[in-house]
């Protein structure tokens, strides 16, 4: 948990020309929020998809194994029988239980994952206490930046801020 | 199609047509997506219509329920099947509603990887219908067996006579096919309406709306961290979900394929299957589409530029459909084989014929009135088009049920089917139900993927 | 699977055999000694079933049967291999008795004046009676059915001494020629067989004899193979077995009839007036049976007139032809006919009148006036099985015994002698026909037992007597003894019936003839309330559960009537109503009725369906009544039917070829080539590969095989709204298939069982396991693991899974079929299929099963023969084979080299182990261009 000052823009462009700049500058943007996905944003900022695409591969693959392997397993040691002259391991039509729940496990991994990387579910943020947060789901862009150590460097900052179309900016808890 | 296409037309002022414009022409601001899409939900004042829809669709659920009961505890003889024909409604309305339930995954997915923005404003819609029609899509083949309440035999698990599934079945491959897609599709859902839920919460009249939208909401809080992931996620379920929704039709088809009997043990059943399933699925978007934009007044939003571009899909895949026929009858007749022509003779000439020129109307001609634009351009004429599809699609898989099946190898043993009044109970109660869910939809949840608009309307602006 | 739940498997069926038995209170063996048909060891072990040799009547005549009882309980009927009517094989009726015996509609109560009552009070009345009757006031009446029992006859004529002005009037419901000597045909040592209306191979005592006899004829060597012409007026399974046949009205089967048997004799008979194509076919027929010599054989059928049988018998005579004549027994009573009794009862002469063991106000004269003669005669007693039509017209009913509950003895109709002892005590307070009669005779306490003893002891010991007895009971046949006789007789002297079929022979003016025949299932009536016979699709026509009338197809144009319109069809004492059926190659101007339907008090299966045919001429047992009109009325009642398909058009016919006498199928008896596959040989298999090889050319259509599989397997009964459904669950359906053309249609049969496919199409598609291949090659389906998703059915190429789409035998039974006693017809070795799950043919899995560990008990492989099918069993014809593919010698492996070897929609490559060989026909090369 930390202070942060938050930022509010009206539009994407304000904000987006804030971070750049504000990241000239050395200080460190904490975080933005924005009614939608602000293209290469979230990279910037330092967030990485890795965690989800790692568990949807795995969680995908895996899934698909076991399945291969339960089927091959059961068919063949764990009650093969004769069923229409057909092989035990009848390989060629094994294929698609694997694929079936090796796609919903990608996704249910994934899910997890997603929740994971992003600390999610946190119904009782800290960020909601903020009078502001309540646009960023609606139409406002705000940007969380690191409150500079001392007041000469806070008051700077939030000038500047103003000075690139902030609409508002607040302390809150992050 | 471009990002301008559904754009151009959906948000500068003074382009939607009459009659289009009654509430809101300009949608071209994050507030105006919202208030046109939050508005109705967080306003109760605004469902009369809603309310008698709402009645009917609970009557015929009560219907199609009761029906289900008394089924278990009658019997599955209720039913007109016999022992030659021993398939009959359930799985003719299975298919029709796992393909009805394909057309939203494939909206949402393949459109969405292809950069068909357009698909901001109606990809829930679809979405929502999916899974409606998957979960009842799922209930049918349960309905038609003759011990439903071992249905989870189908699932290895550990039991105390030590058998597994027998994986040579298509009714495995089907079973998890239905059961992933349903779940999967649940998940892409979901994680669509995430930030709209969101939204919702932050724009919530009442504590308990609040509450609620905030708890399903898992806390969203816009971050460009958690966007940059959740898009990464909702994209990569996008790609797996487009093998899937073909995979799960092809399996459908493969139910037939899979056997050796004469109309069914087709090599083409897989991929027409899936155009099929898109095709009835399109035509029932379109009725929902039409019904949720008029009461929900989102002229502005789902504009008649929508209908067009789906009227060309459904235009493309009538013809797919046609071209997929001739090839069966092609193969039929240059077979050779003496089953497979008199199949196609009875096809054509016996006593099921009728329905199967109405079915070859509804799905191969009716369509083609989609060349001319205008037709494109009237809603009821669309409207019309796409019902005829539905019913045309419907009978395109009681047909293949019957046509096989009373018409096989052994003439001692040919057929007819005869339908009871539970076989129409239950179909006609599965679109009460379908209905009732999608009210309950409607009134509840966020209709349109508002944050994709709310980006489709940055870039309309900024270009 | 760990050998725990194998063992509380099993534990947990025999609790359930256990339970079952228990179940219904008063299943025991009789108090007397019963003995079983082999000898089974000391001290039986429970649940191990036991056979005995009794014998069942069928109008009257007995066929020897061995019947299968478990825990005192009898449940599967088949035939006894030492008893020379039956051959080891079994018809439909005989197979159906066990139906009978559990039937919960059979009386059980005596039902005096107006309520239930009690053997004593009815003795009571009887003793007042029976004093009148000695008076000479009130002689008895004895009215039955055709009587063959030595013992019954015994103690009919020792009545008729002691009660004087004892009358006992006798007819056959099916209305059977009344004739001095029986004939009974060799018809595995005619060449040339000419049947004239006569149904040999029909429903009847002798069907499973002359069904094996025609067969061993056209067995033997190919070349010289009999041929059958059969000159009938409706199909009868004669005709549909015939190399050629000519439809004709009864008028001209009676010229036909005059002018062959004078020709043949010799003589020079008037020719009859035929047209050009009948002219052309009597003529190649008689050119045939003349050269046949003594294997030219000539079938009188009870339709002609006495003359005309005369005339034919003395063709036969004079020919040679091998005929077997059985003169009627020496020594004891002939009974009046049934024209004696109705003049003396419309005279009101009868006032004392015992109705034995027959019923008829349905069967001889159904309607008003026979009613209200009957409910005036002041002591009329009927004793019967049912409390049926005429049960309720008399003052008194009392309830018979069925055979399996009742000591007896019967005479086949070819003379063979047998002693029928009970499987079980009675279910119900009832008495066999023979304690009766013994009631009127004063004996208040009689024992059944007794009375038949005393026919057949002579002067000897005891213990000769015992051996003789039990030996008898063991084998089933009596030999080496007649039937004490008694010289007394009734008062009168036999005498012709009133031959009422001589209306018939008197041209009709104009109109319809209408031909009665007794139905292919339900016979005379007696099997009315009978659901497995009721099922019983009829072999022409695959209709159930009613009778239809049948119209020739230019009558039916006539008319503007299509199958399934309800037409009337009117005499001039009567009318009855039912659904068409156009049958192609029926006579024109003849309508085909059948008898037994039209019940009104048969009970909860038989009454109320279809027509009584005996309506048309009440009084009167002939065949044939000239003059009748056929009305549309305009409404439709469409039969419940099996099959609803018939014709073979196009490459069709591959499902059922045909070869003339002496040829090759083409590519048969070659050994197959494999058939490639992807996956390879299926595993190894155990050293028995059970087949099965269908003659169709031996099938004479008689749906022995249909019942018997039925009762082994416990298959249900669903009902006529069910079969109009589709949805009976026979395991074995025999197709009926058009062959010939318009010109001369025919018929052609194939029994369809399950095909056990090696490469099963159903077992791939089984999601749960439910259908899969044993080692010995089976097919099996595993009942309590199938969930009924039906994928094995949609993909069976042969059709031949049934699906219970209701709990037929477990909660929604057909009618009272789920009632108590009926639950005891079923076998303990076959389970009872719940609902929703699919079932078919096993190949009589438990029978193989049961030789498997009788087999191992010695650690012997099991023989050839050691496993027999139940349709097997029962086939007259033994069409059926059933075997073990590994054993090189054995019967399946040597039909399936024959040259006639098809294997049923091959070029699926399926690999069925039901195979079948080819039809064969045998037509006379002059008329071979009749027909294609």
């Amino acid at each position: 948990m930390s202070l942060v000052l938050l930022a509010e823009f009206e539009r994407e462009e304000a904000l987006v020309n804030a971070v750049g700049q504000l990241g000239e500058r050395d200080y460190r943007v904490i975080d933005a929020f924005t009614p939608y996905e602000v293209e290469g944003l979230g990279g910037l900022l330092g967030a990485s998809p890795f965690r989800v695409r790692a568990a949807m591969l795995i969680g995908g693959l895996g899934a698909a194994a076991l399945c291969w392997f339960v089927e091959w397993y059961s068919a063949t040691l764990g009650f093969p029988f004769d069923s229409g002259s057909r092989p035990p391991n009848s390989w060629p039509v094994f294929p698609l239980f694997p694929f079936e729940f090796g796609v919903l496990m990608a996704g249910v991994f994934g899910f997890a994952a997603m929740l994971w990387s992003t600390g999610l579910p946190s119904l009782n943020h800290p960020f909601f206490d903020s009078p502001l947060s309540d646009r960023a789901s609606q139409d406002r862009f705000l940007l969380a930046i690191d409150i500079p150590s001392t007041a000469r460097a806070r008051r700077t900052l939030e000038r500047l801020l103003a000075d690139m179309g902030a609409e508002a900016i607040e302390e809150a808890e992050l | 199609m471009t990002m301008a296409v559904g754009g151009a037309e959906i948000f500068p002022a003074g382009t939607a047509r009459p009659g289009d414009d009654r509430r809101l022409t300009r949608v071209n601001t994050n507030e105006a997506v919202n208030v046109l899409v939050t508005g109705p939900l967080l306003d109760s004042e605004r469902w009369r219509r809603w309310w008698i829809a709402f009645a009917v669709s609970a009557a015929l659920t009560v219907i199609f329920f009761g029906s289900m009961i008394y089924l278990f505890v009658a019997g599955i003889g209720i039913f007109g099947n016999n022992s030659i024909v021993v398939w009959g409604y359930p799985i003719a309305n299975y298919v029709w509603w796992i393909g009805i339930g394909n057309a939203g995954t494939l909206i949402s997915s393949m459109l969405l990887l292809t950069h068909q923005r357009w698909r901001a404003a109606i990809n829930r819609l679809a979405e929502a219908m999916t899974l409606m029609a998957v979960a009842i899509a799922g209930l049918m083949p349960i309905m038609h067996m003759g011990r439903p309440q071992y249905f989870y035999w189908l699932a290895p698990y550990p039991n105390t006579m030590g058998l597994w599934p027998q994986w040579r079945s298509a009714l495995i491959w089907d079973f998890w096919a239905i059961l992933s897609y349903l779940l999967f599709s649940i998940v892409f859902w979901y994680t669509g309406l995430i930030p709209d839920l969101a939204t919702l919460r932050d724009r919530a009249t009442t504590r308990a709306k609040r509450v609620v939208y905030g708890a399903l909401a898992l806390g969203w809080r816009n971050s460009a961290r958690h966007w940059h992931i959740y898009q990464t996620y909702y994209r990569t379920m996008a790609a797996l979900a487009t093998p899937l929704v073909c995979s799960v039709h092809s399996i459908v088809g493969l139910d037939f394929a899979a056997s050796l009997m004469p109309g069914w043990q087709e090599t083409i059943f897989p991929p027409y299957f899936v155009v099929g399933a898109m095709y009835s699925g399109f035509g029932m978007v379109v009725v929902l589409c039409a019904a949720v934009r008029w009461g929900l007044r989102l002229e502005a939003l789902i504009t008649m530029r929508h209908f067009d571009i789906m009227a060309k899909v459904m235009l493309m895949a009538g013809t797919v459909m046609l071209i997929s026929y001739a090839t069966e009858w092609f193969s039929g007749w240059y077979s050779g084989r003496g089953v497979d022509r008199r199949f196609l003779g009875f096809e054509f000439a016996g006593t099921y014929s009728p329905l199967y020129w109405i079915m070859i109307f509804c799905n191969c001609i009716a369509v083609q009135a989609f060349w001319f634009r205008s037709v494109r351009r009237s809603l009821p004429a669309i409207i019309l088009i796409s019902v005829l599809i539905n019913i045309g699609m419907w009978l395109e898989r009681i047909l293949i049920v019957w046509n096989t099946l009373s018409h096989h190898y052994v003439a001692s043993m040919w057929r007819l089917f005869y339908p009871t009044l539970w076989d129409w109970l239950i179909l006609f109660g599965s679109l009460g139900f379908f209905a009732f869910l999608y009210l309950l939809f409607v009134r509840f949840f966020p209709v349109v993927s508002m944050h994709e608009v709310r980006q489709l309307v940055r870039e309309e602006t900024a270009s | 699977m760990s050998a725990g739940t194998e063992i509380s498997r099993r534990a947990a069926l025999k609790l359930f055999a256990a339970g079952a038995a228990v179940s219904l209170a008063g299943c025991s063996r009789p108090y007397e000694e019963i003995l079983p048909y082999v000898d089974m060891p000391e001290g039986m072990a429970a649940g191990e079933p036991e056979y005995y040799a009794t014998a069942l009547p069928l109008g009257g005549y007995a066929r020897g049967v061995i019947v299968k009882a478990v825990e005192g309980r009898p449940i599967k009927i088949a035939g006894n291999p030492r008893h020379p009517a039956s051959l080891g094989a079994t018809d439909i009726f005989g197979e159906a008795e066990i139906m009978a015996l559990y039937d919960p509609e059979r009386s059980g109560t005596i039902r005096g004046p107006n309520s239930i009552s009690g053997w004593s009070e009815f003795f009571a009345e009887l003793l007042a009676r029976t004093d009148k009757a000695k008076s000479g006031a009130a002689p008895l009446h004895i009215l039955t059915s055709t009587v063959t029992s030595p013992t019954l006859l015994r103690q009919i004529a020792e009545l008729s001494g002691q009660v004087p002005g004892t009358r006992w009037f006798a007819y056959d419901p099916a209305g059977g020629a009344a004739e001095g000597a029986r004939l009974v045909p060799r018809l595995d040592k005619a060449k040339v067989i000419v049947s004239l209306d006569a149904d040999p191979l029909g429903p009847g005592p002798m069907q499973v004899v002359l069904g094996r006899r025609f067969i061993d004829g056209r067995r033997s060597a190919d070349q010289r193979m009999s041929r059958l012409y059969a000159v009938e007026s409706i199909w009868t399974l004669t005709g549909a077995n015939a190399d050629h046949r000519l439809a004709l009205p009864p008028a001209g089967i009676e010229a036909i009839a005059m002018e062959i048997a004078g020709r043949l004799g010799g003589g020079n008979a008037p020719p009859a007036d035929l047209p050009g194509e009948a002219r052309h076919f009597v003529e190649a027929m008689l050119a045939d049976l003349k050269a046949a010599g003594q294997g030219a054989l000539l079938l009188a059928g009870g339709s002609l007139s006495a003359a005309a049988r005369k005339a034919v018998d003395d063709a036969n005579r004079k020919a040679g032809a091998p005929v077997d004549r059985i003169e009627p027994p020496q020594g004891l009573p002939h009974p009046e006919a049934l024209g004696d009794f109705l003049a003396s009862l419309y005279g009101g002469k009868v006032e004392n009148l015992l109705v034995l063991d027959c019923n008829p106000a349905y069967d001889a004269a159904p309607g008003k006036t026979f009613a209200d003669r009957l409910e005036a005669v002041p002591f009329a007693v009927h004793a019967g099985c049912y409390d049926d039509e005429t049960a309720g017209l008399c003052r008194w009913h009392l309830p018979l015994s069925h055979p399996l509950e009742a000591w007896s003895d019967l005479t086949s109709a070819d003379g063979a002698v047998s002693i029928v002892q009970p499987l079980i005590r009675p279910l119900y307070e009832t008495r066999s026909a023979h304690e009766v009669v013994a009631l009127y005779a004063g004996q208040p306490t009689p024992s059944g037992h007794d009375i038949v003893r005393a026919t057949w002891r002579q002067d000897e010991t005891d213990e000769a007597f015992e051996n003789w007895w039990r030996g008898t009971l063991v084998s089933g046949i009596v030999s080496g003894r007649a039937p004490k006789s008694s010289s007394l007789s009734p008062a009168a002297s036999p005498a012709e019936a009133l031959a009422p079929e001589d209306a018939a022979r008197t041209p009709p003016k104009g109109g319809f003839t209408a031909v009665l025949r007794p139905d292919p299932t339900i016979y005379d009536g007696r099997f009315s309330n009978n659901a497995w016979l009721q099922e019983c699709p009829k072999p022409l026509s695959k209709g159930t559960w009613t009778n239809v009338v049948s119209l020739a197809p230019v009558d039916a144009q006539a008319l503007s009537v299509e199958d399934g319109d309800v037409v009337a069809v009117a005499s001039v004492e009567g009318a009855v109503e039912g659904p068409a059926r156009i049958d192609r190659g029926q006579a024109k101007g003849v309508v085909g009725l059948t008898l037994g339907y039209g019940r009104l008090r048969a009970g909860a299966i038989g009454t109320g369906l279809g027509y009584n045919a005996r309506l048309l001429a009440p009084g009167s047992l002939g065949n044939v009544v000239a003059g009748v009109k056929v009305i549309r009325t305009g409404r439709r009642a469409p039969v419940p039917s099996t099959q609803m398909h018939f014709s073979l058009e196009g490459d069709l016919g591959k499902l059922l070829p045909e070869v003339t006498a002496g040829e090759a199928l083409p590519g048969a008896g070659k050994p197959r080539e494999p058939v490639p596959s992807l996956f390879g040989p299926g595993p190894a298999k155990d050293p028995y590969s059970w087949a099965m090889v269908i003659d169709t050319a031996a099938c004479i259509g008689c749906n022995a095989c249909v019942i018997a599989c039925q009762s082994e397997n416990n298959i249900a009964v669903v009902g006529p709204d069910e079969v109009a459904n589709g949805r009976a669950m026979h395991w074995l359906r025999i197709d009926r298939y058009d062959l010939g053309d318009a010109a001369e249609p025919r018929h052609g049969f194939e029994p369809v069982p399950c095909m056990h496919c090696e490469k099963a199409p159903c077992e791939p598609v089984c999601p749960v396991e439910a259908s899969v291949h044993d080692t010995e090659g089976l097919n099996v389906q595993v009942y309590n693991r199938c969930v009924g998703t039906r994928f094995c059915q949609s993909n069976c190429p042969y059709k031949v899974r049934r699906f219970n789409w209701f709990a037929y035998n477990s909660g929604q039974e057909y009618q009272d079929l789920g009632k108590e006693p009926m639950r005891a017809r079923f076998n303990p070795d076959v389970t009872v299929r719940a609902r929703g799950v699919m079932e078919k043919c096993t190949y009589c899995v438990q029978r193989i099963s049961g030789a498997r560990r009788e087999a191992e008990k010695t650690d012997t492989p099991i023989p050839e023969g050691g496993v027999t099918t139940a349709c097997q069993d029962a086939c007259p014809t033994r069409a059926i084979q059933f075997g073990n593919l590994q054993d090189p010698a054995s019967k399946v492996n040597r039909l399936r080299a024959d040259r006639r070897h098809f294997t049923l929609l091959a070029e699926l490559g399926t690999r069925p182990r039901t195979t079948y060989l080819a039809r064969v026909r045998n037509p006379n090369p002059k008329l071979a261009g009749d027909s294609a």
